[in-house]
């Protein structure tokens, strides 16, 4: 995660140049969605709505980046605190502007930083069923239920871009096993609320 | 000879001498060596010790141990074919007297079959095929205090491993829940639960 650098602020007042605060707005969530890579991409898209150079246009780019990041990052939820970021001189309806779009939309991207964190591979969906095994080469006739686990499974979400990797697994289940495995989930659940009733 | 209970092919030759050899064991060497055959069948994999009681038994009773594996394992096609065909003890009985076993003796077997066929049964359903068994869950549960983009979290992750097998491999799968996950998951494994108990 980038620190803020002074040049951000030079770049930022381009934003003087937008036709409107929604352009703003609209500038600023895709700043902060975009990984550091796609920046560049994103500054040409940007550019003839701007009226600025391709370079001058890289810039803010980066530079909205890196302030709604920090935002983010720091948590901050007082206008005052993202008030004093700016230097002196900053232009001050621009100012209020930027300050007014981060508050708004800060929990928003505090959950779309939380979503997309590095992480084992998490599970997104599960389904099962009940078996009766009726018949098998060791033992011609029995009744044995059995359960069958899905498991839908989806890759670090950062590792995929767009396109998430969902695997699907399946196990399966004697009656004993399910029995040990919820008097574990059990012991989960138990230690959690004493944790909450702390 | 009629029909067998415990197979539908015809049995090798040699079995009807060795049916003969065991009548001649007296009532006790006979239920010795019953004890040894159960121990066995009930403990499969203890071959190594199965083997070491036979000797014993052979060395004790003056028999050579060459014809007494022989003898043991014309025994042992009976309650293998039992346990397949969910036989009672009346039809192990009855296949041990077509075989030429004494009366005495097949009840007596019959009598031991009975005893130990809940336990056999349960081996054998356990032996039968699983997909992808799971083996073994392990799990840990934290707070995440912060990221490269959060510099205070303060969220619950669960952590599971499960050790799932597959083929003769064993293999770890990771995942991570968040907290509604997990008691979603806790929820229907209740249900799961349930379920099989109800066609227990």
């Amino acid at each position: 995660m980038a620190a803020l650098r002074a040049g951000d602020f030079a770049a930022l007042q381009l934003l003087l140049k937008a036709p409107s605060k929604d352009a703003v707005r609209q500038l600023c969530q895709e700043c902060f969605s975009s990984p550091p890579a796609a920046l560049g991409a994103l500054a040409q898209r940007a550019c003839p709505g701007l009226a600025v150079s391709a370079q001058e246009a890289e810039q803010l780019v980066c530079a909205l980046h890196n302030l709604t990041r920090h935002v983010v990052y720091r948590g901050f939820t007082a206008p005052e605190d993202i008030l004093c970021l700016f230097p002196e001189n900053f232009h001050q309806n621009l100012k209020n502007l930027l300050t007014k779009i981060t508050l708004e939309n800060i929990s928003a991207w505090r959950n779309e930083a939380q979503a997309s964190q590095i992480s084992l591979p998490r599970l997104v969906d599960m389904d099962w069923r009940v078996d009766i095994k009726t018949s098998s080469d060791s033992i011609a006739r029995m009744a044995v239920p059995t359960c069958l686990l899905q498991l839908k499974l989806q890759e670090d979400a950062a590792l995929c871009g767009n396109n998430p990797v969902v695997s699907a697994l399946t196990v399966e289940l004697s009656k004993e096993t399910l029995d040990t495995m919820l008097e574990g989930l059990g012991r989960i659940r138990d230690q959690l609320s004493a944790v909450a009733n702390k | 000879m009629g029909l067998l209970n415990f197979t539908g092919e015809p049995v090798p030759e040699a079995v009807s001498g060795d049916m003969h050899n065991l009548n001649q064991l007296s009532a006790q060497q006979f239920s010795a060596l019953t004890e040894v055959l159960f121990r066995f069948l009930t403990e499969p994999k203890e071959v190594e010790r199965f083997l070491t009681q036979l000797s014993d038994f052979a060395t004790m009773n003056k028999i050579s141990l060459g014809p007494l594996k022989n003898i043991v394992k014309s025994i042992l096609l009976v309650p293998n074919g039992a346990l397949k065909r969910n036989l009672s003890s009346e039809q192990v009985r009855a296949d041990f007297i077509a075989l030429g076993l004494s009366e005495e003796k097949a009840s007596y077997f019959a009598e031991q079959w009975k005893m130990n066929s809940p336990t056999l049964t349960r081996l054998a359903v356990g032996q039968t095929l699983m997909i992808n068994q799971l083996i073994d869950m392990e799990w840990k549960f934290g707070v995440t205090a912060g990221s490269s983009e959060l510099e205070k979290v303060g969220s619950i992750f669960l952590q599971l491993k499960l050790v799932i097998k597959k083929g003769s491999q064993l293999e770890n799968v990771y995942v991570e829940l968040t907290l509604p996950q997990f008691y979603s998951f806790l929820h229907e494994m209740e249900r799961v639960k349930t379920s099989l108990e109800s066609f227990s």
